[in-house]
């Protein structure tokens, strides 16, 4: 059969294809119509394998790659977020990486280090007298001395206030937490973020802690309900981001780009988990923190919290391996 | 074009489910940089139109502070989110993608799923990392598949996906390759290397100036007419046409038939042509056969007195 009779008969398939991809992407088809799209997509496949033996033209191949392509595009379609297996990877997964991974092991080290250096050398008035006032922006102690004059009671937060405070907390530390995520990924820049993040946090702790200091008391009010989510978000974050850093520097045996990939598939679940956190640290800090609540409900929230971060690096994360090889 | 250059034509091939091999061609920073400038377009235009919505209608009617909210957590949604969802769940493609006609795949052509997605546009920020903006430029430039930092992490590619027209086989406009194609032996086969030169050449040569062809078909033309015992002045451009015409349109029945007709019209044209027993036999001298106005290029320059 000559080329020229082959192109006429197939001529009708392959454009009937096209208009399926090009409604496809518009519209969804009906059953028969999608059975109807994968013949005719299969038999594009086939009429391109046998392109060589039919001896098509270049032209006409190199339609048929790019019929294929996007009929190829069409029928395998990005597969959406399955529910159980996030619940999986969330509760199942992601705490026992946690649980060994050095580079959060590493930058919990890190960042606590220098969180607790910053947050000695802002309350101690000896080793370095004006720590605090030379970290900290100007604006941001005094907006700190204002903003902890009255304990946290209430009296100046309606509903609408809370609302506000909690989206702008999780647009604000949220994007924190991605940062150094994302930073970790070039090392130096995500080292830096997160020394940056861990220094304010201890100069201002610190600088609260002072006896002189009158407004520590209602700071610490203020910040036990929802420190431990927020501290362990952003250690997380950047410990995942430093693992993705380590990957393309030490790839191991990969190569180094499989290395990044790997990393990268494993370290985002992480995150995911970070954000969460971070979510919930916002609710309470939105909603929580600033109410009048007694303190030993907050304390009792800051008891919660941490006993469920506990169970969740913990018991979750526990190394099943060594579980199994216990019994 | 036995082979294709694929690395300079930066073609990646991908083995889909069917086991057939097809090609996909990477789109470099020149196609991405307008999908990213249309997406932030959009971005900005959609935070703004929001955050008036929003406020109209629910600071108006509701509450400030839930406009507030609202307002400040669908700008997180944008700001990190946008790419990652619609990527998720427009099948690879944002807003600009789609205009600029490209798709992120995985690195094995796959469709890519909703923490790729996401993953490939937080890294964003790392690409874009401020005191060195062109880092994911670099890092395109530096790998086969020109990754951004993003693609490298999440393992994806982006591809150009375009329409393209179906051609069919060249139209032969001149009649003349027709009737050259009755001379030349009917058991002649042509290999598929030679049918593959001769489509793309065929194909393009309408681009090309006669003298041009002449030039490029020679390499081809010169050894065919030794091979078919044509005359040396038959024009190689033509000679071409003809083998494609045998090859890719003219029928067996239809050749011999044209054959006939040729030979017919051969023997009107040259009354001393002697009729032969077999069409391999083409030891005669064929009569004068149509040739292209060509310029000749005379080798040494005429000398001027």
């Amino acid at each position: 059969m000559k080329v020229v009779e082959l192109l006429e008969r197939r001529r009708q398939n392959w454009q009937e294809l096209e208009r399926y991809c090009d409604r496809i992407s518009q519209s969804t088809l009906n059953t028969a119509e999608i059975s109807r799209f994968s013949a005719l997509y299969r038999a594009a496949c086939a009429d391109l394998a046998l392109s060589n033996s039919y001896q098509l033209p270049e032209n006409t191949v190199q339609y048929l790659h790019k019929l294929v392509g996007r009929a190829h595009n069409q029928l395998y379609r990005a597969r959406q977020f399955d529910y159980k297996v996030w619940a999986k990877m969330l509760l199942e997964d992601v705490p026992q990486r946690i649980f060994n991974d050095r580079c959060v092991q590493t930058m919990f080290v890190f960042f606590w280090g220098f969180f607790i250096l910053s947050a000695w050398l802002a309350y101690s008035k000896t080793a370095w007298p004006e720590f605090a006032e030379e970290m900290l922006p100007p604006q941001m102690l005094e907006q700190m001395q204002e903003h902890f004059k009255k304990p946290p009671d209430g009296s100046d937060r309606d509903g609408d206030t809370n609302l506000r405070m909690a989206a702008f907390y999780i647009n604000h530390n949220t994007g924190i937490g991605l940062q150094c995520f994302v930073w970790g990924l070039l090392v130096v820049p995500g080292l830096y973020i997160t020394a940056k993040n861990a220094v304010w946090l201890g100069a201002a702790f610190g600088y609260m802690a002072r006896p002189d200091v009158p407004q520590g008391e209602h700071f610490f009010h203020f910040v036990r309900a929802h420190g431990p989510f927020e501290l362990t978000a952003i250690v997380l974050s950047a410990g995942a981001g430093l693992r993705l850093g380590m990957a393309w520097i030490m790839p191991g045996q990969l190569s180094r780009g499989a290395s990044l990939q790997k990393n990268g598939a494993e370290m985002m679940p992480v995150m995911c988990a970070a954000m969460l956190m971070f979510l919930f640290a916002a609710l309470i800090e939105g909603f929580i923190s600033p109410s009048s609540a007694p303190i030993w409900l907050k304390s009792g929230v800051c008891l919660l919290s941490s006993a469920l971060l506990g169970f969740y690096f913990v018991v979750l994360g526990f190394p099943r391996r060594l579980l199994n090889a216990a019994r | 074009m036995a082979q294709r250059h694929e690395q300079i034509d930066s073609i990646i091939r991908v083995v889909t489910p069917e086991n057939i091999a097809f090609e996909y061609r990477l789109a470099g920073p020149f196609r991405r940089l307008p999908a990213l400038l249309i997406d932030w377009t959009i971005t900005a235009t959609a935070i703004f139109i929001c955050a008036i919505a929003i406020a109209i209608t629910f600071g108006a009617f509701i509450s400030g502070g839930l406009a507030e909210a609202m307002i400040s957590i669908s700008f997180f949604v944008f700001r990190w989110f946008y790419g990652g969802l619609f990527e998720t769940f427009m099948n690879g493609q944002t807003p600009g993608k789609r205009l600029t006609g490209i798709r992120v795949l995985t690195t094995e052509g796959q469709p890519i799923n909703g923490l790729q997605a996401i993953m490939r546009n937080l890294f964003r920020g790392a690409d874009l990392f401020l005191p060195l903006p062109c880092l994911g430029l670099l890092v395109m430039t530096l790998n086969k598949r020109s990754q951004r930092l993003g693609d490298l992490v999440s393992g994806t590619i982006v591809v150009v996906e375009q329409n393209s027209w179906l051609t069919g086989v060249a139209k032969l406009e001149d009649p003349r390759a027709i009737q050259l194609a009755g001379y030349l032996p009917p058991n002649f086969i042509v290999s598929r290397p030679l049918a593959r030169a001769l489509a793309t050449y065929v194909e393009r040569r309408r681009f090309f100036s006669p003298l041009r062809r002449r030039e490029v078909a020679k390499h081809l033309g010169e050894p065919l007419l030794v091979q078919f015992g044509l005359p040396a002045d038959t024009s190689y451009d033509l000679l071409l046409c003809a083998l494609y015409y045998r090859t890719f349109i003219a029928d067996r029945g239809e050749d011999e038939r044209r054959l006939a007709e040729a030979t017919a019209a051969a023997a009107q044209v040259n009354p001393f042509s002697q009729p032969f027993a077999t069409p391999a036999q083409f030891n005669y001298k064929p009569p004068p056969l149509p040739q292209e106005q060509m310029v000749t290029i005379p080798a040494t320059p005429p000398r001027q007195f």
